[in-house]
């Protein structure tokens, strides 16, 4: 990207109540009411048309297809008009969440039951009961759609393999050899259900995807810094590299939430991953709140000087907004809070930023991003973030020229 | 060796209930109906243990948000924000606590921890805590310069939770010690010191209290740390045979030892044989003590069902490993 400081996004958005209750059931004038005030904030000018169609639309598929197609110029609308220079696939409406989008897609995983994330908010977790394959396309039919409708520059955010089969269990993929000890027929096993996974499933996805035109694909491994010990870390490094061979388009990585030393762990590996030239990484999340551009004040991003010791040449997606609840001090001049959220300033993503290719040492390498998708905000905070991260990187911009 | 099995931690919701919490999260279902539900639950685990023949009743912990939870909300001088740490290497969440003053205890309903209310008084109640070490390890620390003086207080407010805890008529209490032997979060091993302050801080936890007491590791290799384990003023020591490597221990000892044999992070349901068998294996190595069969860790990670097929499986394999002799 030409100008310095681009700001993308790089994971999903709310779903209107609208789009959820329109998959399982016809919906109603009443039900649409939020989607036309909306349609009318995000310019939708078809909007009347498309509502027409979907209410008329009896058979299930049918709405579906008009739904998930809707939603998704919703999402692209929204980012386009927050100024962002890369709208992703328009928030990933189209997706069920990261995991379960994918298992869907997967012939030999079966989904058993939800297991506990945290509080009341759980996962249904699946288990390889044979030789998994892929059952059908995952994200293809979203991306044509965000590539009929969006305006801006895209990237196509998948889940990695490593995460999808550390979220799963092995079942079928069992380790094989007697003779070694549990632990080592473990790690032989998720080695077999993860060369399995990249070759049966991603690669198939990923060439749809490229023959479809997709030029940026992002790779979504949150579980990676989860593991940073050595056998899982040569084993994350290998089924990328088998992920990407071949491919002629431009990979990022996208890790969030590591654990106290994983980042640190990453940096070591990351310039053993063929191909991919964008780390998209987490740091407001850990940040203080006050201004300012030393080390400091920007504690957060103190892992950044990792990926530089170690060699990382890429380039770096920055986390400068938070996409979690928030409590704690906000101080003037940084943001404020509104409700559960931090509404951060243009100014502190501005430090941020400054603070960020410094540490890199070229701001040619720095784009500006949530730390992460903000499906967890609502569409008014979630365009608050964004409308100051876009300012954000303006101001970064004028002080570095 | 005449082995028992034991649950502990947090059992799973049945989707029955998680149905309810996502409903109650939402704002469409009331918190009086969930609570309903969870002692539904909680006797579900009962009837399961008691069809399977267990001696010491876990009530499953239904309603414990985390691992940590009920212990921070009995404290002062910790509190929760919004921080979510993950747990270990699994895809779950915990809220992490904060030590922003000196640790006390404060009032608290022993119900919080554990519905004796719902469980048989002919049988054992056991309740699992984290354990001092693994409880610091875990939470923020922005009181304490230094870490014994922090364990010493958290150990002092475990004990007197304990009691209160005894009181209500808990005769076992495991203290899951994870951190002990999972540390690739750190970049440093477990020195000598900080051991001698965790088990010290392990010492003062049970010091006195006239109940019965396992500590529990898991998610990491305990071979090196197992003598200095086995020296603690408890009765039983547990292990992860997941991740332990008991090829070459040799185990003279009085205690119990709790084999961390069916695993919390697998769906697979160990069958009963393959149980019995590896203990059988275990159990030449221990000389003079006795054996307990117990989850590797919680079973949380699991959906309930798979977690019921293993708990009976568990209580299967004491029967053979017993016809076996």
């Amino acid at each position: 990207m030409s100008k310095l400081y681009p700001v993308q996004e790089i994971g999903s958005l709310a779903k209107p109540r609208w789009r959820t209750k329109g998959l399982t059931q016809p919906l109603s004038s009443k039900d649409l009411v939020e989607a036309e005030e909306w349609a009318q904030r995000l310019g939708i000018p078809d909007f009347q048309d498309r509502a027409k169609q979907l209410l008329a639309a009896q058979e299930q598929n049918n709405r579906v297809r008009e739904l998930l197609e809707l939603s998704t110029i919703y999402g692209l609308r929204l980012f386009e008009q927050t100024g962002l220079d890369n709208v992703g696939v328009g928030g990933e409406q189209q997706r069920v969440e990261m995991y379960e989008h994918v298992i869907r897609g997967v012939e030999g995983m079966r989904v058993l039951g939800h297991v506990q994330s945290f509080d009341y908010k759980y996962f249904n977790k699946a288990v390889a009961e044979s030789k998994i394959h892929r059952k059908h396309p995952i994200y293809l039919q979203e991306f044509l759609d965000v590539k009929k409708n969006a305006k801006g520059e895209l990237n196509v955010p998948i889940t990695g393999p490593y995460t999808l089969v550390d979220w799963s269990f092995s079942g079928h993929y069992s380790g094989g050899r007697t003779g070694l000890s549990l632990k080592k027929q473990k790690q032989e096993a998720k080695r077999e259900f993860l060369l399995d996974f990249v070759e049966q499933v991603i690669r198939p996805e990923i060439r749809d995807l490229v023959d479809a035109g997709a030029e940026w694909i992002q790779i979504d491994e949150p579980a990676i810094t989860t593991h940073p010990e050595p056998a899982d870390m040569d084993l994350f490094v290998e089924g990328w590299n088998e992920t990407v061979r071949g491919f002629n388009c431009k990979f990022s990585d996208h890790t969030c939430y590591p654990s106290e030393i994983g980042y640190k762990v990453l940096a070591q590996y990351a310039p053993k991953l063929d191909k991919c030239t964008h780390l998209a990484l987490e740091f407001a999340n850990r940040d203080g709140t006050s201004l300012g551009i030393d080390a400091k004040h920007r504690e957060g991003y103190r892992d950044l000087e990792y990926f530089i010791q170690n060699g990382y040449d890429g380039e770096f997606g920055v986390g400068v907004v938070h996409v979690h609840d928030f409590s704690g001090h906000v101080p003037s001049g940084s943001g404020k809070e509104a409700g559960r959220n931090i509404l951060e300033s243009p100014e502190l993503v501005r430090d941020r930023l400054l603070y960020a290719a410094e540490v890199v040492g070229d701001p040619a390498k720095i784009w500006a991003n949530p730390d992460c998708g903000l499906r967890t905000r609502t569409w008014e905070v979630t365009l608050a973030k964004l409308i100051s991260t876009v300012k954000g990187a303006e101001l970064a911009r004028e002080a570095t020229q | 060796m005449s082995p028992k099995a034991q649950l502990g931690g947090i059992y799973p919701r049945s989707e029955q209930l998680i149905e309810l919490t996502r409903s109650y999260d939402r704002s469409k279902t009331d918190l009086d109906t969930v609570k309903r539900h969870v002692e539904t639950d909680t006797l579900e685990l009962v009837k399961l243990q008691d069809d399977s023949g267990f001696e010491t009743f876990s009530d499953g912990a239904f309603a414990w948000q985390d691992q940590l939870r009920p212990v921070v909300e009995s404290l002062d001088g910790v509190t929760t924000g919004t921080r979510y740490d993950r747990w270990f290497d699994t895809n779950t969440f915990y809220k992490k606590p904060t030590i922003a003053g000196k640790i006390g205890v404060h009032a608290f309903e022993p119900k919080n921890f554990i519905r004796t209310d719902l469980l048989p008084r002919t049988k054992g109640w056991k309740v699992t805590l984290p354990g001092p070490y693994t409880f610091s390890e875990l939470s923020e620390n922005l009181n304490y310069t230094s870490q014994s003086d922090l364990l010493s207080d958290i150990a002092a407010a475990e004990h007197e939770i304990i009691k209160r805890l005894k009181d209500a008529g808990v005769s076992r209490f495991q203290l899951s010690e994870p951190c002990l032997v999972y540390r690739p979060y750190r970049e440093q091993a477990l020195g000598r010191n900080e051991l001698d302050n965790a088990l010290a801080a392990l010492r003062e936890t049970v010091d006195g209290i006239q109940a019965k007491f396992s500590v529990h590791t898991y998610f990491g290799d305990a071979t090196t740390i197992l003598p200095d384990l086995l020296k603690l003023p408890v009765d039983t020591i547990g292990i992860d045979l997941f991740e332990t490597d008991y090829s070459k221990l040799k185990i003279e000892t009085t205690k119990k030892l709790a084999l961390g044999i069916i695993d919390g992070r697998e769906s697979n349901a160990e069958n009963p044989e393959w149980i019995a068998e590896t203990a059988t294996r275990v159990s030449k190595h221990i000389i003079g003590g006795d054996i307990v069969l117990v989850p590797n860790s919680d079973l949380k990670f699991v959906p309930r069902r798979v977690a019921d097929v293993k708990a009976r499986a568990l209580a299967d394999a004491t029967r053979l490993f017993e016809e076996a002799r």
